[in-house]
Protein backbone atom coordinates (compact mmCIF):
# COMPACT_ATOMS: atom_id res chain seq x y z
CA UNK A 1 0.00 0.00 0.00
CA UNK A 2 2.91 2.38 0.64
CA UNK A 3 4.82 2.27 -2.25
CA UNK A 4 0.98 3.19 -4.23
CA UNK A 5 0.70 5.94 -1.93
CA UNK A 6 4.46 7.15 -2.29
CA UNK A 7 3.63 6.55 -6.63
CA UNK A 8 -0.01 8.80 -6.23
CA UNK A 9 2.07 11.48 -4.66
CA UNK A 10 4.58 11.17 -7.51
CA UNK A 11 1.44 11.24 -10.03
CA UNK A 12 0.81 14.50 -8.87
CA UNK A 13 4.20 15.77 -8.36
CA UNK A 14 5.46 14.74 -11.86
CA UNK A 15 3.06 17.50 -13.92
CA UNK A 16 2.57 20.81 -13.81
CA UNK A 17 -0.79 20.60 -11.54
CA UNK A 18 1.19 22.01 -8.54
CA UNK A 19 2.93 24.95 -9.95
CA UNK A 20 -0.62 26.23 -11.24
CA UNK A 21 -2.79 26.02 -7.93
CA UNK A 22 0.28 27.13 -6.03
CA UNK A 23 0.37 30.43 -8.21
CA UNK A 24 -3.52 30.10 -7.86
CA UNK A 25 -3.13 29.62 -4.02
CA UNK A 26 -0.59 32.87 -4.03
CA UNK A 27 -2.93 35.22 -6.27
CA UNK A 28 -6.53 34.14 -4.15
CA UNK A 29 -5.16 34.04 -0.22
CA UNK A 30 -2.73 37.20 -0.99
CA UNK A 31 -5.28 39.12 -2.76
CA UNK A 32 -8.16 38.62 -0.56
CA UNK A 33 -6.00 39.21 2.66
CA UNK A 34 -4.37 42.31 1.30
CA UNK A 35 -7.42 43.76 0.64
CA UNK A 36 -9.18 43.26 3.59
CA UNK A 37 -6.16 44.34 5.63
CA UNK A 38 -6.22 47.10 3.67
CA UNK A 39 -10.05 47.73 4.07
CA UNK A 40 -9.56 47.52 7.65
CA UNK A 41 -8.97 49.95 10.69
CA UNK A 42 -6.68 49.63 13.27
CA UNK A 43 -9.17 49.61 15.98
CA UNK A 44 -10.51 46.68 14.30
CA UNK A 45 -7.29 44.90 13.29
CA UNK A 46 -6.23 44.72 16.67
CA UNK A 47 -9.01 42.33 17.64
CA UNK A 48 -8.91 38.16 17.52
CA UNK A 49 -11.64 38.15 15.87
CA UNK A 50 -10.52 40.16 12.82
CA UNK A 51 -6.82 38.69 12.92
CA UNK A 52 -8.40 34.85 12.59
CA UNK A 53 -10.83 35.84 10.15
CA UNK A 54 -7.58 36.76 8.26
CA UNK A 55 -5.86 33.60 9.10
CA UNK A 56 -9.35 31.85 7.35
CA UNK A 57 -8.48 33.57 4.33
CA UNK A 58 -6.18 30.10 4.12
CA UNK A 59 -9.35 27.68 3.88
CA UNK A 60 -8.99 28.70 0.28
CA UNK A 61 -6.53 25.97 0.44
CA UNK A 62 -9.14 23.34 1.19
CA UNK A 63 -11.01 24.21 -2.31
CA UNK A 64 -8.02 23.78 -3.64
CA UNK A 65 -7.41 20.75 -2.04
CA UNK A 66 -10.79 19.41 -3.56
CA UNK A 67 -10.08 19.38 -6.45
CA UNK A 68 -6.05 17.90 -6.46
CA UNK A 69 -8.91 14.79 -4.99
CA UNK A 70 -11.00 14.89 -7.71
CA UNK A 71 -7.48 14.90 -9.90
CA UNK A 72 -5.85 12.27 -8.10
CA UNK A 73 -8.90 9.80 -8.74
CA UNK A 74 -10.91 11.21 -11.94
CA UNK A 75 -7.67 12.89 -13.75
CA UNK A 76 -6.21 9.58 -14.72
CA UNK A 77 -9.37 8.61 -16.83
CA UNK A 78 -9.12 12.23 -18.27
CA UNK A 79 -5.52 11.25 -20.06
CA UNK A 80 -5.71 7.26 -20.16
CA UNK A 81 -3.05 5.85 -17.68
CA UNK A 82 -5.57 5.04 -15.41
CA UNK A 83 -4.72 1.13 -17.53
CA UNK A 84 -1.16 1.96 -16.56
CA UNK A 85 -2.31 1.84 -12.63
CA UNK A 86 -4.66 -0.94 -12.76
CA UNK A 87 -1.90 -3.22 -15.28
CA UNK A 88 0.83 -2.44 -12.27
CA UNK A 89 -2.43 -2.63 -9.37
CA UNK A 90 -5.12 -4.88 -10.39
CA UNK A 91 -7.01 -4.41 -7.07
CA UNK A 92 -9.07 -1.60 -7.67
CA UNK A 93 -9.93 -0.56 -4.47
CA UNK A 94 -6.38 -0.58 -3.30
CA UNK A 95 -5.88 1.89 -6.03
CA UNK A 96 -8.59 3.78 -4.66
CA UNK A 97 -7.83 3.40 -0.96
CA UNK A 98 -3.94 4.76 -1.43
CA UNK A 99 -5.30 7.57 -3.43
CA UNK A 100 -7.64 8.55 -0.59
CA UNK A 101 -4.75 8.28 1.58
CA UNK A 102 -2.41 10.46 -0.98
CA UNK A 103 -4.81 12.86 -1.13
CA UNK A 104 -5.29 13.37 2.72
CA UNK A 105 -1.40 13.86 2.50
CA UNK A 106 -1.91 16.79 -0.36
CA UNK A 107 -4.56 18.24 1.34
CA UNK A 108 -2.80 18.52 4.28
CA UNK A 109 0.45 20.15 1.99
CA UNK A 110 -1.63 22.64 -0.05
CA UNK A 111 -3.63 23.78 2.92
CA UNK A 112 -0.45 24.31 3.90
CA UNK A 113 0.94 26.28 1.90
CA UNK A 114 -2.35 28.08 1.77
CA UNK A 115 -1.71 29.41 5.45
CA UNK A 116 1.91 30.33 4.83
CA UNK A 117 0.95 32.64 1.96
CA UNK A 118 -1.69 34.46 4.38
CA UNK A 119 0.60 34.33 7.40
CA UNK A 120 3.19 36.13 5.59
CA UNK A 121 1.39 38.71 3.91
CA UNK A 122 -1.12 39.39 7.31
CA UNK A 123 1.98 39.07 9.53
CA UNK A 124 3.83 41.42 7.46
CA UNK A 125 0.99 44.32 7.79
CA UNK A 126 0.56 43.56 11.09
CA UNK A 127 3.63 44.16 12.19
CA UNK A 128 4.04 47.31 10.29
CA UNK A 129 1.18 49.07 12.38
CA UNK A 130 0.80 49.43 15.83
CA UNK A 131 -1.72 46.86 16.73
CA UNK A 132 -1.01 43.83 18.85
CA UNK A 133 0.43 40.68 16.48
CA UNK A 134 -2.05 37.63 17.66
CA UNK A 135 -1.69 35.50 15.18
CA UNK A 136 0.63 33.24 16.94
CA UNK A 137 -2.44 32.81 19.49
CA UNK A 138 -3.71 29.69 20.79
CA UNK A 139 -7.02 30.33 19.29
CA UNK A 140 -5.14 31.57 15.42
CA UNK A 141 -3.44 28.29 15.86
CA UNK A 142 -6.45 26.23 16.57
CA UNK A 143 -7.55 27.68 13.04
CA UNK A 144 -4.69 26.75 11.16
CA UNK A 145 -4.78 23.35 12.56
CA UNK A 146 -8.88 22.89 11.84
CA UNK A 147 -7.98 24.31 8.19
CA UNK A 148 -5.05 21.60 8.00
CA UNK A 149 -8.16 19.22 8.86
CA UNK A 150 -10.37 20.44 6.47
CA UNK A 151 -7.84 20.30 3.80
CA UNK A 152 -7.07 16.70 4.41
CA UNK A 153 -11.17 15.97 4.26
CA UNK A 154 -11.81 17.99 1.32
CA UNK A 155 -9.03 16.18 -0.21
CA UNK A 156 -10.80 12.73 0.80
CA UNK A 157 -14.03 14.13 -0.87
CA UNK A 158 -12.67 15.43 -4.17
CA UNK A 159 -11.33 11.34 -4.49
CA UNK A 160 -14.36 9.99 -3.75
CA UNK A 161 -16.32 12.65 -6.24
CA UNK A 162 -13.80 11.76 -8.55
CA UNK A 163 -14.05 7.90 -8.33
CA UNK A 164 -17.67 7.74 -8.47
CA UNK A 165 -17.95 10.62 -11.64
CA UNK A 166 -14.31 9.50 -13.35
CA UNK A 167 -15.30 12.46 -15.43
CA UNK A 168 -12.58 15.49 -13.93
CA UNK A 169 -13.85 18.43 -15.77
CA UNK A 170 -17.09 17.53 -14.63
CA UNK A 171 -16.75 16.37 -11.59
CA UNK A 172 -14.81 20.27 -10.72
CA UNK A 173 -17.52 21.95 -12.27
CA UNK A 174 -20.30 19.82 -9.90
CA UNK A 175 -18.22 19.94 -6.59
CA UNK A 176 -17.93 24.54 -7.47
CA UNK A 177 -22.03 24.45 -8.39
CA UNK A 178 -22.51 23.02 -5.61
CA UNK A 179 -19.97 24.87 -2.97
CA UNK A 180 -21.21 27.67 -4.66
CA UNK A 181 -24.78 27.58 -5.28
CA UNK A 182 -26.18 23.91 -3.89
CA UNK A 183 -25.15 24.57 -0.28
CA UNK A 184 -26.17 28.17 -0.23
CA UNK A 185 -29.64 26.90 -1.00
CA UNK A 186 -29.62 24.68 1.51
CA UNK A 187 -28.33 27.09 4.16
CA UNK A 188 -31.90 29.47 3.04
CA UNK A 189 -33.68 26.51 4.04
CA UNK A 190 -31.64 26.21 7.42
CA UNK A 191 -30.69 22.50 6.80
CA UNK A 192 -26.90 23.36 5.57
CA UNK A 193 -25.20 21.97 8.72
CA UNK A 194 -24.83 18.42 7.33
CA UNK A 195 -24.09 19.04 3.74
CA UNK A 196 -20.37 18.16 2.54
CA UNK A 197 -19.26 21.64 2.80
CA UNK A 198 -20.15 23.18 5.64
CA UNK A 199 -19.46 19.69 7.19
CA UNK A 200 -15.85 20.51 6.26
CA UNK A 201 -16.32 24.33 7.24
CA UNK A 202 -17.08 22.98 11.05
CA UNK A 203 -13.64 21.35 10.62
CA UNK A 204 -11.74 24.47 9.23
CA UNK A 205 -13.38 26.90 12.11
CA UNK A 206 -12.00 24.63 14.56
CA UNK A 207 -14.85 24.47 16.89
CA UNK A 208 -15.44 27.99 16.37
CA UNK A 209 -19.40 28.51 17.89
CA UNK A 210 -21.40 29.22 14.73
CA UNK A 211 -25.27 28.65 14.32
CA UNK A 212 -24.82 28.14 10.70
CA UNK A 213 -22.17 24.68 11.60
CA UNK A 214 -22.09 21.71 13.33
CA UNK A 215 -19.03 21.49 16.08
CA UNK A 216 -15.55 20.16 15.41
CA UNK A 217 -16.22 16.53 15.76
CA UNK A 218 -19.66 16.32 14.45
CA UNK A 219 -18.49 17.59 11.49
CA UNK A 220 -15.66 16.11 11.06
CA UNK A 221 -17.26 12.58 11.30
CA UNK A 222 -19.67 13.88 8.85
CA UNK A 223 -17.10 15.46 6.50
CA UNK A 224 -15.14 12.32 6.56
CA UNK A 225 -18.23 9.95 5.92
CA UNK A 226 -18.96 11.99 3.11
CA UNK A 227 -15.90 11.52 1.88
CA UNK A 228 -15.39 7.85 2.47
CA UNK A 229 -19.32 6.84 1.06
CA UNK A 230 -17.96 8.57 -2.18
CA UNK A 231 -14.75 6.43 -2.34
CA UNK A 232 -16.31 3.40 -1.29
CA UNK A 233 -19.15 3.73 -3.98
CA UNK A 234 -16.32 4.91 -6.15
CA UNK A 235 -14.00 2.01 -5.51
CA UNK A 236 -17.17 -0.37 -6.73
CA UNK A 237 -17.78 1.43 -9.60
CA UNK A 238 -14.32 1.59 -10.45
CA UNK A 239 -13.87 -1.85 -10.05
CA UNK A 240 -17.02 -3.24 -12.28
CA UNK A 241 -16.22 -0.57 -15.27
CA UNK A 242 -13.95 -1.80 -17.98
CA UNK A 243 -11.08 0.35 -19.17
CA UNK A 244 -11.11 0.42 -22.69
CA UNK B 1 0.97 -31.28 -13.16
CA UNK B 2 1.64 -29.60 -16.19
CA UNK B 3 3.15 -26.36 -15.72
CA UNK B 4 0.74 -23.25 -16.77
CA UNK B 5 0.28 -21.71 -20.26
CA UNK B 6 1.76 -18.17 -20.20
CA UNK B 7 -1.94 -17.24 -21.36
CA UNK B 8 -5.30 -19.33 -21.87
CA UNK B 9 -8.54 -18.66 -22.52
CA UNK B 10 -11.60 -20.45 -22.11
CA UNK B 11 -14.92 -20.09 -23.13
CA UNK B 12 -14.42 -16.17 -23.88
CA UNK B 13 -17.24 -13.99 -24.30
CA UNK B 14 -17.50 -10.10 -24.34
CA UNK B 15 -20.25 -8.42 -25.18
CA UNK B 16 -21.46 -4.68 -24.72
CA UNK B 17 -25.17 -3.96 -24.91
CA UNK B 18 -26.98 -6.54 -28.01
CA UNK B 19 -22.98 -6.13 -29.72
CA UNK B 20 -20.87 -9.35 -28.63
CA UNK B 21 -16.92 -8.42 -29.26
CA UNK B 22 -16.04 -11.04 -28.42
CA UNK B 23 -17.86 -14.96 -28.61
CA UNK B 24 -16.69 -17.99 -26.98
CA UNK B 25 -13.10 -17.70 -27.76
CA UNK B 26 -10.95 -20.62 -26.36
CA UNK B 27 -7.28 -20.66 -27.25
CA UNK B 28 -3.61 -20.76 -25.47
CA UNK B 29 -0.20 -20.01 -26.28
CA UNK B 30 3.02 -22.11 -25.70
CA UNK B 31 5.77 -20.71 -23.76
CA UNK B 32 8.99 -18.85 -25.10
CA UNK B 33 7.63 -18.52 -28.36
CA UNK B 34 5.88 -15.77 -30.58
CA UNK B 35 2.28 -16.32 -31.35
CA UNK B 36 0.87 -13.54 -33.54
CA UNK B 37 -3.14 -12.77 -32.82
CA UNK B 38 -4.72 -11.96 -36.42
CA UNK B 39 -7.78 -10.93 -37.40
CA UNK B 40 -9.13 -7.75 -38.91
CA UNK B 41 -9.70 -4.77 -37.42
CA UNK B 42 -13.20 -4.49 -34.71
CA UNK B 43 -12.22 -8.53 -34.59
CA UNK B 44 -12.04 -8.75 -30.70
CA UNK B 45 -8.12 -8.55 -30.52
CA UNK B 46 -8.03 -5.99 -28.71
CA UNK B 47 -11.23 -6.62 -26.29
CA UNK B 48 -9.57 -10.07 -25.87
CA UNK B 49 -6.37 -8.87 -24.86
CA UNK B 50 -7.94 -6.42 -22.22
CA UNK B 51 -9.74 -8.95 -20.77
CA UNK B 52 -6.61 -10.39 -20.30
CA UNK B 53 -4.92 -8.04 -18.92
CA UNK B 54 -8.11 -7.76 -15.70
CA UNK B 55 -8.43 -4.19 -17.94
CA UNK B 56 -12.30 -5.80 -19.42
CA UNK B 57 -14.41 -8.24 -17.37
CA UNK B 58 -15.33 -11.06 -19.16
CA UNK B 59 -19.36 -11.46 -19.57
CA UNK B 60 -18.87 -15.25 -19.53
CA UNK B 61 -15.61 -17.65 -19.68
CA UNK B 62 -11.95 -16.61 -18.20
CA UNK B 63 -8.56 -15.66 -19.28
CA UNK B 64 -5.72 -16.55 -17.56
CA UNK B 65 -2.09 -15.49 -17.33
CA UNK B 66 0.56 -17.96 -15.64
CA UNK B 67 -2.52 -20.47 -14.13
CA UNK B 68 -4.36 -17.01 -12.99
CA UNK B 69 -6.74 -14.85 -13.53
CA UNK B 70 -4.36 -11.13 -13.89
CA UNK B 71 -6.34 -9.56 -10.98
CA UNK B 72 -5.24 -12.05 -8.71
CA UNK B 73 -1.41 -12.10 -9.95
CA UNK B 74 0.98 -10.93 -7.88
CA UNK B 75 3.19 -8.35 -8.32
CA UNK B 76 2.03 -8.45 -12.03
CA UNK B 77 4.69 -6.04 -13.31
CA UNK B 78 7.60 -8.93 -12.93
CA UNK B 79 5.00 -11.52 -14.66
CA UNK B 80 3.80 -9.91 -17.91
CA UNK B 81 4.79 -6.49 -19.77
CA UNK B 82 1.97 -4.84 -21.87
CA UNK B 83 2.13 -2.94 -24.52
CA UNK B 84 -1.76 -1.00 -25.41
CA UNK B 85 -2.78 0.31 -28.45
CA UNK B 86 -3.12 3.64 -28.98
CA UNK B 87 -1.19 3.89 -25.29
CA UNK B 88 -2.18 6.95 -23.05
CA UNK B 89 0.49 9.04 -21.24
CA UNK B 90 -0.24 12.31 -19.36
CA UNK B 91 1.48 14.45 -22.22
CA UNK B 92 3.03 17.09 -19.23
CA UNK B 93 5.17 14.26 -17.29
CA UNK B 94 7.90 13.16 -18.71
CA UNK B 95 8.76 9.76 -19.60
CA UNK B 96 11.19 8.84 -17.28
CA UNK B 97 8.78 10.42 -14.47
CA UNK B 98 5.99 7.66 -15.86
CA UNK B 99 8.46 4.77 -15.64
CA UNK B 100 9.23 5.90 -12.22
CA UNK B 101 5.60 6.14 -11.35
CA UNK B 102 4.99 2.65 -12.53
CA UNK B 103 8.19 1.65 -10.92
CA UNK B 104 7.11 2.99 -7.63
CA UNK B 105 3.91 1.45 -7.76
CA UNK B 106 5.13 -1.84 -8.91
CA UNK B 107 8.03 -2.45 -5.97
CA UNK B 108 10.39 -2.11 -9.15
CA UNK B 109 14.08 -0.78 -8.08
CA UNK B 110 13.81 2.98 -9.59
CA UNK B 111 17.54 2.13 -10.71
CA UNK B 112 15.18 -0.59 -13.58
CA UNK B 113 14.29 2.81 -15.06
CA UNK B 114 17.43 4.58 -16.44
CA UNK B 115 18.41 0.35 -17.59
CA UNK B 116 14.79 -0.14 -19.47
CA UNK B 117 15.18 3.31 -20.76
CA UNK B 118 18.40 2.72 -22.68
CA UNK B 119 16.85 -0.42 -23.54
CA UNK B 120 14.62 1.24 -26.23
CA UNK B 121 17.18 3.80 -26.84
CA UNK B 122 15.43 6.67 -25.50
CA UNK B 123 17.87 7.87 -22.49
CA UNK B 124 18.52 10.88 -24.54
CA UNK B 125 14.61 11.91 -24.53
CA UNK B 126 14.17 10.65 -20.88
CA UNK B 127 13.58 13.97 -19.37
CA UNK B 128 11.50 15.46 -22.23
CA UNK B 129 7.72 15.48 -21.59
CA UNK B 130 5.45 12.67 -23.06
CA UNK B 131 3.48 15.09 -25.06
CA UNK B 132 6.03 16.52 -27.04
CA UNK B 133 7.06 12.54 -28.25
CA UNK B 134 6.40 11.57 -31.68
CA UNK B 135 4.52 7.91 -31.81
CA UNK B 136 7.68 5.85 -32.42
CA UNK B 137 8.81 7.34 -28.90
CA UNK B 138 5.89 6.74 -27.39
CA UNK B 139 5.64 3.24 -28.49
CA UNK B 140 9.01 2.56 -26.76
CA UNK B 141 8.17 4.36 -24.20
CA UNK B 142 5.54 1.80 -23.85
CA UNK B 143 7.51 -1.12 -24.43
CA UNK B 144 10.17 0.60 -21.51
CA UNK B 145 7.15 0.59 -18.95
CA UNK B 146 6.05 -3.24 -20.05
CA UNK B 147 9.82 -4.29 -19.56
CA UNK B 148 10.41 -2.63 -16.22
CA UNK B 149 10.08 -5.70 -14.39
CA UNK B 150 11.60 -8.40 -16.60
CA UNK B 151 8.56 -9.78 -17.20
CA UNK B 152 8.91 -13.42 -19.06
CA UNK B 153 5.73 -12.85 -20.77
CA UNK B 154 4.77 -9.80 -23.07
CA UNK B 155 1.87 -8.94 -24.84
CA UNK B 156 1.78 -6.09 -27.08
CA UNK B 157 -1.70 -4.74 -29.18
CA UNK B 158 -0.76 -3.74 -32.33
CA UNK B 159 2.49 -2.18 -31.68
CA UNK B 160 3.49 -1.55 -35.29
CA UNK B 161 0.41 0.80 -35.93
CA UNK B 162 2.33 4.15 -37.21
CA UNK B 163 5.29 3.42 -36.63
CA UNK B 164 8.16 3.73 -39.03
CA UNK B 165 9.87 1.47 -41.49
CA UNK B 166 12.98 1.86 -38.87
CA UNK B 167 10.25 1.41 -35.76
CA UNK B 168 9.03 -1.49 -37.23
CA UNK B 169 12.64 -3.18 -38.03
CA UNK B 170 13.70 -2.29 -34.55
CA UNK B 171 10.22 -3.64 -32.86
CA UNK B 172 11.19 -6.42 -34.41
CA UNK B 173 14.70 -7.07 -33.67
CA UNK B 174 13.69 -6.36 -30.13
CA UNK B 175 10.97 -8.97 -30.05
CA UNK B 176 12.89 -11.43 -31.57
CA UNK B 177 16.27 -11.02 -28.77
CA UNK B 178 13.59 -11.11 -26.29
CA UNK B 179 12.28 -14.86 -27.39
CA UNK B 180 15.93 -15.84 -27.76
CA UNK B 181 16.74 -15.13 -23.89
CA UNK B 182 13.51 -17.28 -22.93
CA UNK B 183 10.83 -15.07 -23.15
CA UNK B 184 6.99 -15.50 -24.54
CA UNK B 185 5.39 -12.47 -26.93
CA UNK B 186 1.81 -12.49 -27.58
CA UNK B 187 1.51 -9.93 -30.48
CA UNK B 188 -1.57 -8.73 -32.28
CA UNK B 189 -1.94 -7.21 -35.74
CA UNK B 190 -4.61 -7.20 -38.63
CA UNK B 191 -1.74 -7.50 -40.70
CA UNK B 192 -0.52 -10.35 -41.35
CA UNK B 193 2.60 -9.81 -43.01
CA UNK B 194 4.01 -7.86 -40.00
CA UNK B 195 3.32 -10.86 -37.95
CA UNK B 196 4.70 -13.37 -40.30
CA UNK B 197 8.06 -12.55 -40.33
CA UNK B 198 8.58 -12.72 -36.47
CA UNK B 199 5.67 -15.44 -35.27
CA UNK B 200 5.92 -19.11 -34.99
CA UNK B 201 2.65 -19.61 -34.44
CA UNK B 202 -0.83 -18.02 -35.02
CA UNK B 203 -4.33 -17.53 -33.48
CA UNK B 204 -6.82 -16.09 -36.08
CA UNK B 205 -10.36 -14.58 -34.74
CA UNK B 206 -12.58 -12.90 -36.71
CA UNK B 207 -15.88 -11.21 -35.33
CA UNK B 208 -15.01 -12.30 -32.18
CA UNK B 209 -14.43 -16.44 -32.81
CA UNK B 210 -11.70 -18.52 -33.38
CA UNK B 211 -10.91 -19.15 -36.98
CA UNK B 212 -7.38 -20.88 -37.04
CA UNK B 213 -4.78 -21.56 -34.44
CA UNK B 214 -1.46 -23.10 -36.00
CA UNK B 215 2.04 -22.71 -36.02
CA UNK B 216 3.00 -20.18 -39.00
CA UNK B 217 4.21 -23.18 -41.13
CA UNK B 218 1.09 -24.98 -41.36
CA UNK B 219 -0.59 -21.21 -42.32
CA UNK B 220 2.42 -21.04 -45.28
CA UNK B 221 2.00 -24.47 -46.44
CA UNK B 222 -1.85 -23.07 -47.01
CA UNK B 223 -0.15 -20.56 -49.02
CA UNK B 224 1.73 -23.15 -50.67
CA UNK B 225 -1.28 -23.57 -52.81
CA UNK B 226 -1.37 -26.50 -56.10
CA UNK B 227 0.35 -27.46 -59.07
CA UNK B 228 -0.37 -25.82 -62.57
CA UNK B 229 -0.30 -28.60 -65.23
CA UNK B 230 -0.90 -27.87 -68.87
CA UNK B 231 -0.78 -31.24 -71.27
CA UNK B 232 -2.65 -31.96 -74.68
CA UNK B 233 -3.80 -35.39 -72.82
CA UNK B 234 -4.97 -33.40 -69.26
CA UNK B 235 -8.26 -35.62 -69.45
CA UNK B 236 -5.82 -39.11 -69.11
CA UNK B 237 -3.95 -37.30 -66.95
CA UNK B 238 -6.73 -36.06 -64.48
CA UNK B 239 -7.60 -39.47 -64.25
CA UNK B 240 -3.90 -40.78 -63.59
CA UNK B 241 -4.07 -38.39 -60.61
CA UNK B 242 -7.14 -39.66 -59.24
CA UNK B 243 -5.87 -43.00 -59.35
CA UNK B 244 -2.89 -41.52 -57.30
CA UNK B 245 -5.52 -40.06 -54.55
CA UNK B 246 -4.62 -36.64 -55.47
CA UNK B 247 -7.83 -33.81 -56.43
CA UNK B 248 -6.96 -32.15 -59.70
CA UNK B 249 -9.39 -29.38 -60.71
CA UNK B 250 -10.30 -28.24 -64.54
CA UNK B 251 -8.87 -24.80 -65.36
CA UNK B 252 -9.31 -25.39 -69.20
CA UNK B 253 -9.32 -28.33 -71.69
CA UNK B 254 -5.55 -28.50 -71.47
CA UNK B 255 -5.02 -26.90 -67.72
CA UNK B 256 -5.32 -28.75 -64.55
CA UNK B 257 -4.87 -27.36 -60.94
CA UNK B 258 -3.13 -30.47 -58.35
CA UNK B 259 -3.02 -30.48 -54.80
CA UNK B 260 0.09 -32.19 -55.03
CA UNK B 261 4.26 -30.13 -55.38
CA UNK B 262 5.27 -30.12 -59.01
CA UNK B 263 8.06 -32.93 -58.56
CA UNK B 264 4.70 -35.51 -58.23
CA UNK B 265 2.79 -33.67 -60.77
CA UNK B 266 5.86 -34.66 -63.28
CA UNK B 267 6.47 -38.01 -62.11
CA UNK B 268 3.10 -39.60 -62.54
CA UNK B 269 2.92 -37.71 -65.71
CA UNK B 270 6.35 -39.06 -66.87
CA UNK B 271 5.61 -42.69 -65.53
CA UNK B 272 2.23 -42.29 -68.08
CA UNK B 273 4.54 -41.23 -70.80
CA UNK B 274 1.92 -38.21 -70.96
CA UNK B 275 3.87 -35.08 -72.15
CA UNK B 276 3.50 -31.58 -70.44
CA UNK B 277 4.11 -28.56 -72.08
CA UNK B 278 3.92 -26.41 -69.25
CA UNK B 279 4.23 -27.26 -65.06
CA UNK B 280 3.90 -24.36 -62.36
CA UNK B 281 3.17 -23.75 -58.89
CA UNK B 282 0.86 -21.70 -58.51
CA UNK B 283 0.57 -20.16 -54.75
CA UNK B 284 -1.41 -17.59 -52.61
CA UNK B 285 -0.13 -15.34 -50.75
CA UNK B 286 -0.14 -15.78 -46.57
CA UNK B 287 -2.31 -12.43 -46.90
CA UNK B 288 -4.69 -14.40 -49.68
CA UNK B 289 -4.86 -17.18 -47.02
CA UNK B 290 -5.83 -14.91 -44.09
CA UNK B 291 -8.40 -13.08 -46.09
CA UNK B 292 -9.93 -15.98 -46.72
CA UNK B 293 -10.02 -17.70 -43.53
CA UNK B 294 -11.35 -14.10 -42.15
CA UNK B 295 -13.60 -13.92 -44.45
CA UNK B 296 -15.44 -17.21 -44.44
CA UNK B 297 -15.30 -17.04 -41.17
CA UNK B 298 -18.53 -17.27 -38.72
CA UNK B 299 -21.20 -15.59 -38.96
Amino acid sequence: MIRLIRAELVKLSTTRLFLWLGLLIVALSGFVTTITILSTDELSLATLDQQRSLAQFAAVGAIIALIVGIVLAAGEYAHGTIAHTFLVSPVRPRVVAAKLIAGAIVGVLVTGFAELVTWTIAAAWISGRSVPFLLDSRPILDTYLGILGAGALAAVLGVGLGAVLRRQTAAIVIALVWLLVGEPVLSTAGIQEYAPGHAIAAVAVAGERSSELLGLWPGLLVALFYGIAFAAVGAVLMDRTDVS
Amino acid sequence: MAEARPIEVRGLTKRYGSTVAVDDLTFSIPAGRITGFLGPNGAGKTTTLRAVLGLVRPSAGEARVAGEPYRRLRDPLRRVGAVLEADSFHPARSGRNHLRVLALAGGIPLARVDDVLAEVELTGAARRKVGGYSLGMRQRLSVAGALLGLPELLVLDEPANGLDPEGIRWLRNFLREFTAGGGTVFISSHVLAEVAQLANEVVIIHRGRLVAQEPLETLMARAAGGTVARSPEAERLRALFAEAGLEATVISADELRVAAPPERVGEIAAAAGIVLHELRTEAASLEEVFLGLTSEGPS
